[in-house]
């Protein structure tokens, strides 16, 4: 997740403060991990540094002073070649879950109990993000997040249901070597 | 053609018990209608030459009577085709999914259509040459008959299960179109005018058959066959009637009822009024036959036991006439009873999964049960009248002519389209057990 | 009536045998007022069984099934054709609609087989078919319905007479996974506006989300019970 060009994106719309970027960012990404202020302040002080945003002045509104940046036209041209390139589908296989069963049947614990209290946290998970996006009056973008969530969590179940009816296998394969 | 038929013998023995039932029933069907055309051709193979066959008090000695012989026998075939057309949905729905099941594989419509025409009258031609050994062995038992009788029963034992094969491709001609097996049904508006051709096929065909009783013998028609194609024509509008009467009744009821039950039977005739036509065809045609009978009956007892008429040989040789014929009357009531029947279960077996989940959603099933007895109630009332009116026509017409004076009403004629209506009824009822077996959850599971 | 907290319908030790296989071997759930509770597990675990012993459509060999301290088990055919008639709702995974009725008469089947005049009964139906904004197909038949417009026509069949109970079975099993999720949160802001509690059986972990409760079933036993009334 690039938090750079996140911000940059925001102030594509128009020249905007830190405090209001953060705002907008939690708004606009609701069931994201929320944006803390020092990593925004750090961020648009390094576009700056590579010409991508600029200082536009500062801006009281009768409350403390408050820097206000913009894009630059550099800027803009990062954020669209950013926007079009696709993501690399999942370039790394790096699996919590895997690894805790694997370690489990190393060390003599039983995975078959792991993969059932998994199993169990995962479904809470699922029932409250169902709960979020099904509350009256839920934004659609509330409801996207939550079904990115859900596609991802459902995945890991059926992983992890398929798994529980092969560990006999596994084991004897883990335990072979 | 020889893959075509080996792939017809493999499905016939591969197939699941309903479709046993169909291959049975078709058997049996064919058994009846090559019997009765077997016999009437083997009579009419006589020609006008006097024999003594010592069945029936000499029944058939004579080529006149003969001729009214062979009249009833063709008359009983129009039952037997019925049940026959019944018979072809047994299980029709397994039939019809293994033929698109076959598409898919890549066969053509054409072999389709073949190889479904092969296994129907693979088992037509079962029963059909069951039926001809029997008439040959009645007729070996009477004398040496001429070769023109052997020509023509085996004719007829041929010709059953070539006709049936060509109705089975006639009835599919549908279904192996897709290779998906859907036979989408068009609805076409309420028809007030296709019920009003039916009535006007109907008295047409009374008409017609009153002018060939009173002249047929005069202008030189055959009456047998003038006869057969006059009732034909009362049974296929009455048929239409039946089909029509059923989309208005349908969607008559539907619109206004107040009972559940009404509303299912109304709703489901409206949307295919032709199967319950399909099915009461043979019924309408039993009612004309009956009830024209009687009136005969009627009249020509009145004759025989005149004080003025016949010797008793004579009284003997007409109540033995009047008796087969009442015999071949009731044989093809019972044939038409049983197609009612096999309708009946049918339509219940074909829709179990619904039934089941109504009745799992809390649709009691006598309201199930009720729906079902008026599906077949409802059309048949209009069309038995009907039926009943061009029998009863008939009828009084002979009567009235037997008379000598004055209008003769048939009042024995009266009771029988009741009594059809009921019989039918009890018939569709012996169908309702099986919606208790049917409707079970266990049905619920398969789509 | 039951006691305040008791459970509104509660199954003990169900046992089921279909021919020479054991469906249910000594399952037990229960369902509270106005929850929604899934019953998952692998094909063949037994949860449809358990749903058609629970909703009375099938008697168990053995346990027993209790809704409100009466016994429906061992109950007469004809009450318990009742109970589901007012009591319950039931929806399948290809709805229970009759394909030759109007999806409106379809509605509204239940409330005339309870003996509400065609009219009332007609116009309650629009009201629930409006509600799953499936209003506008009210006299279309169910084969010219979309596999969602006809699951919202069952759920709205389900949920007209006012069920205190709802059993789903596989509710969204024959939709596209949009549509399922469309029906779905409408059974449940539906059931949590009237009260209802629901009995869902499903396979599918998303749609089990929708549920406050699950139970999982393997080899015909409840194998865990999870979450949070």
């Amino acid at each position: 997740m690039s938090t750079r060009h996140i911000l940059l994106g925001l102030l594509s719309s128009g020249p905007s403060h830190g405090y209001d970027l953060k705002r907008r960012h939690d708004e606009r990404f609701p069931q994201a991990r929320p944006l803390a202020y020092g990593q925004v302040y750090t961020t648009l002080q390094r576009l700056v540094r590579d010409g991508l945003a600029k200082i536009e002045g500062t801006d009281s509104d009768g409350g403390p002073e408050r820097t206000v940046y913009r894009a630059t036209d550099d800027g803009e041209r990062e954020l669209a070649r950013w926007a079009s390139e696709t993501a690399p589908p999942a370039p790394f296989v790096s699996n919590e879950i895997f690894a805790k069963v694997v370690v489990a049947i190393l060390s003599g614990a039983d995975p078959a109990a792991y993969l059932h209290d998994q199993r169990a946290a995962h479904m809470t998970r699922m029932r409250e993000l169902t709960k979020v996006k099904t509350t009256p009056g839920a934004d659609l973008a509330t409801v996207l997040s939550a079904d990115y969530a859900l596609s991802h969590l459902d995945a890991d179940l059926r992983w992890m249901s398929t798994t529980a009816d092969r560990l006999a296998t596994l084991t004897a394969e883990v335990t072979s070597r | 053609m020889t893959e075509d038929v080996k792939l017809a013998w493999l499905f016939t023995r591969g197939s699941d018990r309903r479709e046993w039932w169909r291959f049975g029933l078709t058997a049996v069907g064919a058994l009846c209608a090559t019997g009765f055309a077997a016999a009437a051709a083997a009579l009419a193979s006589l020609g006008g030459v006097t024999y003594r066959i010592p069945y029936g008090d000499g029944l058939f000695d004579r080529p006149g009577e003969r001729t009214g012989v062979i009249l009833a026998l063709f008359l009983l075939l129009l039952p037997t085709m019925g049940f026959l057309g019944q018979c072809a949905r047994v299980g029709a729905v397994h039939r019809d999914r293994r033929m698109a099941g076959l598409r898919l594989a890549g066969a053509s419509a054409r072999r389709v259509r073949r190889i479904a025409a092969l296994e129907t009258g693979l088992a037509c031609l079962a029963g059909s040459v069951l039926a001809a050994l029997v008439v040959g062995a009645v007729v070996l038992s009477i004398g040496v008959p001429s070769a023109l009788l052997w020509v023509a029963v085996a004719a007829v034992a041929l010709l059953v299960p070539v006709a049936g094969a060509l109705v089975s491709v006639v009835a599919l001609r549908r279904v192996v179109a897709s290779p998906l097996g859907e036979v989408r049904r068009e609805r076409r508006p309420a028809g007030r005018r296709t019920a009003l051709q039916g009535v006007v096929a109907v008295a047409g065909a009374i008409m017609l058959g009153i002018l060939v009783v009173a002249y047929g013998g005069r202008i030189g028609v055959n009456g047998p066959v003038a006869l057969f194609v006059a009732f034909l024509l009362i049974g296929l509008g009455a048929v239409w009637v039946s089909g029509s009467s059923a989309r208005l009744l349908g969607g008559r009821l539907a619109g206004r009822t107040e009972d559940p039950a009404v509303l299912i039977a109304a709703e489901r005739l409206r949307d295919d009024p032709w199967a319950a036509a399909r099915t009461h065809a043979a019924v309408l045609l039993i009612t004309v036959v009956a009830t024209g009978y009687m009136g005969i009956r009627q009249a020509m007892m009145d004759d025989i036991f005149a004080p003025e008429s016949s010797s008793p040989q004579d009284v003997d040789f007409y109540v033995t006439g009047l008796d087969l014929t009442a015999a071949a009357v009731g044989i093809g009531l019972l044939i038409t009873l049983a197609a009612v029947a096999v309708g009946a279960a049918e339509g219940i077996a074909a829709r179990r999964q619904g039934l089941a989940e109504q009745v799992a959603a809390g649709v009691p099933r006598h309201t199930l049960s009720r729906a079902l007895l008026l599906e077949t109630a409802l059309p048949l009332a209009p069309a038995v009248g009907l039926a009943a009116v061009g029998g009863l026509a008939v009828g009084t017409f002979y009567a009235t002519a037997m008379g000598g004076g004055g209008f003769v009403l048939p009042w024995t004629a009266l009771p029988v389209p009741f009594a059809v209506y009921a019989t039918c009824l009890l018939a569709a009822a012996t169908a309702m057990p099986l919606l208790r077996r049917t409707a079970r959850p266990s049905e619920l599971r398969h789509a | 009536m039951s006691t305040a907290n008791g459970p509104l319908l509660a199954a003990r030790d169900l046992v089921k045998t279909h021919g020479r296989t054991d469906a249910l071997r000594g399952a037990s759930a229960e369902l509270h007022a106005g929850e929604i509770l899934a019953v998952t597990g692998p094909s063949g675990s037994g949860k449809s069984t358990l749903l058609h012993c629970m909703a009375g459509i099938v008697r168990p060999d053995g346990g027993s099934v209790h809704y409100e301290g009466l016994r429906i088990d061992t109950c007469p055919e004809d009450r318990l054709s009742a109970l589901r008639r007012t009591d319950f709702g039931v929806v399948f995974q290809f709805g229970q609609l009759i394909p030759e009725l109007t999806l409106t008469d379809n509605v509204a089947l239940p409330l005339m087989l309870a003996g509400t005049s065609r009219r009332e009964a007609r116009a309650r139906a629009g009201e629930w078919l409006d509600r799953f904004g499936v209003g506008d197909r009210g006299d279309a038949r169910p084969g010219e319905l979309s596999g969602g417009q006809a699951q919202r026509g069952a759920l709205a069949r389900a949920l007209v007479t006012g069920p205190r109970v709802v059993f789903a079975d596989e509710p969204t099993g024959a939709l596209d996974s949009l549509s399922g999720e469309r029906v779905m949160s409408e059974l449940v802001s539906a059931v949590r506006s009237s009260g209802a509690a629901v009995l869902l059986i499903t396979h599918d972990a998303r749609v089990a989300a929708y549920a406050d409760r699950e139970i999982r079933l393997a080899d015909g036993r409840a194998a865990a019970m999870e979450g949070a009334i």
